[in-house]
């Protein structure tokens, strides 16, 4: 079911892309959350776009390289021609995967809570925006409830590379389908958020997104119902893992 | 000897003409079988059909008993393989890739491995993506010998290897063979089949033409010689009034080659001893030239 040798073998072969993504990640979360002039940005900039694009390349890149790109180059060969089985690649895969974005969120919530525990801000500053009439200060729930919502839609982002990359023994179609699929979303969702800040028409762009189902304002609002906006992106993750599991089980490798 | 490679019926069709078209082989335990073909002949397709990573359109194939499509995972506690296509896993030095391979096969003991890169006299400590062709060959072969497999699937084995190695691969795969394993082996260098093969498959544009033993080299077998003229006229004379028989003959270059019977080797000399030749040479008989004889110029092509 899981191969320890492989995980290693991927962890090896992926950590400088993902520690940079990281590193990148939690810099500017420490940054937009310490510095008097970002952190009004904190949200709309850092929680409503770095919080996606930047997991969206690592995951990327990676998915491609953990399935497709092996069988392309043809170094699968070396993995499958010891008893470790097909299922079992593609799952210790997968749990890298998202294994490593949950390290990756990780991180870079402990680096808020200690920001935030350090220099507290209130909800106000942190939205930019003192029009909206919200009281108190950003607590350290929110912030793991944020994350943990912007995680889920990453999985499923992930998942969806992931797919692509199980389903096609060629990287360009692979990465293709997946830069494709990413691009569509990033856009989108920055184009919507374009119109939740007043440019009219843009705001349909949310229907186009995946990324709407990660809703930092309702965590911010004290609604619930980011928990079951969840729910989507879970159920999409779940089905593209399945999806490209299968037909990586199933196909023919040029190995 | 029981079996214990079977391929029944196997089909797998690309389109266009390639693939492979209902393919027969049987292999028996502690053979050494070859596999020789052209180019896109399908040597690389059967290989990965007996690795499990191709399901054929019909028929099967089958190691020890075991279904090669269904439970890959099983045969390859057997399996050794040497891919055609060498590209290693994005896991630095050589060194690094052999260890992660022993953990893969569950090796605890690196004694044979570093026996094997002795012999093959590999730098390991060299990052993979830096290896020259032969190196990295080298290091594909050490990859699959590493466990002591039963069995060894070994496509194209020799590719981008010197001389000097290509024997020290010969050697080897006589060594695997003396302790027990199985061996086939895909190849369009007939001097390693014939050095280790018990029977040799030939197959051509996807499909199997014929397969020979070692009778290929029957003891009775007549000898061929080639012998070259120094004179026009005589070449003529003893082409056309010889009692033996001419297997080809070149009239520019004044030679030709003829099949001389074990027991008429004193009467041949004899016979050309009024001529004037040039000189006079032995031509082993190889699964070259059968392959020139029978795949190239027959018409079962």
């Amino acid at each position: 079911m899981f191969s320890l040798p492989l995980f290693k073998q991927s962890v090896k072969s992926n950590w400088v892309m993902w520690a940079s993504i990281t590193g990148v990640m939690s810099v500017l979360c420490a940054q937009f959350s310490a510095l008097k002039m970002t952190q009004p940005l904190l949200f709309v900039i850092f929680y409503g776009m770095m919080t996606t694009i930047l997991p969206a390349i690592y995951v990327l890149v990676t998915a491609n390289k953990l399935i497709a790109g092996q069988i392309d180059r043809g170094s699968m060969a070396y993995i499958l021609s010891t008893p470790v089985k097909r299922s079992t690649v593609v799952f210790t895969q997968g749990v890298f995967l998202v294994g490593s974005l949950v390290a990756m969120f990780g991180i870079e919530t402990l680096v808020h809570l200690a920001v935030n525990a350090a220099k507290p801000i209130t909800l106000a500053t942190a939205l930019g925006n003192s029009d909206l009439g919200i009281q108190g200060d950003l607590t350290a729930s929110m912030i793991v409830q944020v994350n943990l919502s912007a995680l889920v839609v990453c999985i499923a982002i992930a998942a969806v590379c992931f797919m692509f990359s199980g389903i096609f023994n060629s990287t360009k179609y692979s990465i293709g389908l997946s830069g494709i699929f990413v691009g569509v979303n990033i856009l989108a969702n920055m184009l919507a958020m374009f119109g939740s800040l007043g440019v009219s028409g843009l705001d349909k762009f949310k229907y186009l997104t995946i990324c709407s189902f990660y809703d930092y304002k309702s965590v911010l609002f004290s609604h619930n119902d980011w928990i079951t906006k969840m729910i989507f992106p879970a159920a999409i993750a779940v089905a593209a893992l399945t999806i490209g599991s299968a037909v990586f089980k199933k196909k023919d490798l040029p190995l | 000897m029981p079996e214990i490679i079977k391929i029944e019926h196997m089909t797998k069709d690309y389109g266009n003409g390639r693939g492979i078209f209902d393919f027969n082989i049987s292999i028996n335990e502690g053979e050494v079988y070859g596999l020789v073909g052209t180019n896109g002949s399908g040597k690389t397709t059967t290989m990965r059909h007996l690795m499990g990573f191709l399901a054929p359109d019909s028929g099967s194939c089958e190691i020890g008993g075991i279904n090669c499509r269904k439970h890959s995972d099983q045969i390859m506690k057997r399996v050794g393989y040497v891919p055609g296509q060498i590209d290693f896993p994005d896991v630095g030095s050589g060194t690094n890739f052999l260890n992660i391979q022993a953990q893969y096969l569950g090796i605890a003991d690196m004694s044979y491995t570093e026996e094997l890169i002795d012999l093959f006299k590999i730098d390991t400590s060299a990052p993979l993506k830096r290896m020259s062709k032969g190196m990295k060959q080298k290091m594909a072969l050490v990859a699959a010998f590493m466990a002591k497999p039963d069995i060894l699937l070994l496509d194209e084995p020799s590719t981008g290897l010197d001389p000097v190695m290509r024997d020290t691969l010969i050697d080897l795969i006589l060594e695997q063979k003396k302790r027990g394993a199985t061996v086939f082996m895909s190849s369009h260098i007939f001097k390693e089949l014939e050095d280790t093969c018990d029977k040799v498959t030939f197959i051509h544009n996807g499909k199997v033409i014929n397969t020979v033993g070692r009778d290929l080299y029957n003891e009775d077998m007549p000898r061929l010689y080639r012998v070259g003229f120094a004179d026009e006229g005589q070449y003529l004379e003893f082409k056309d009034h010889t009692g033996f028989q001419i297997q080809s003959s070149n009239d520019t270059y004044k030679h030709l080659m003829a099949a001389v019977p074990m027991n008429e080797m004193n009467s041949f000399v004899r016979e050309l001893s009024n001529y004037d030749m040039r000189y006079m040479r032995y031509v082993p008989y190889s699964l070259e030239m059968y392959y020139k004889n029978n795949i190239e110029t027959g018409g079962n092509v």
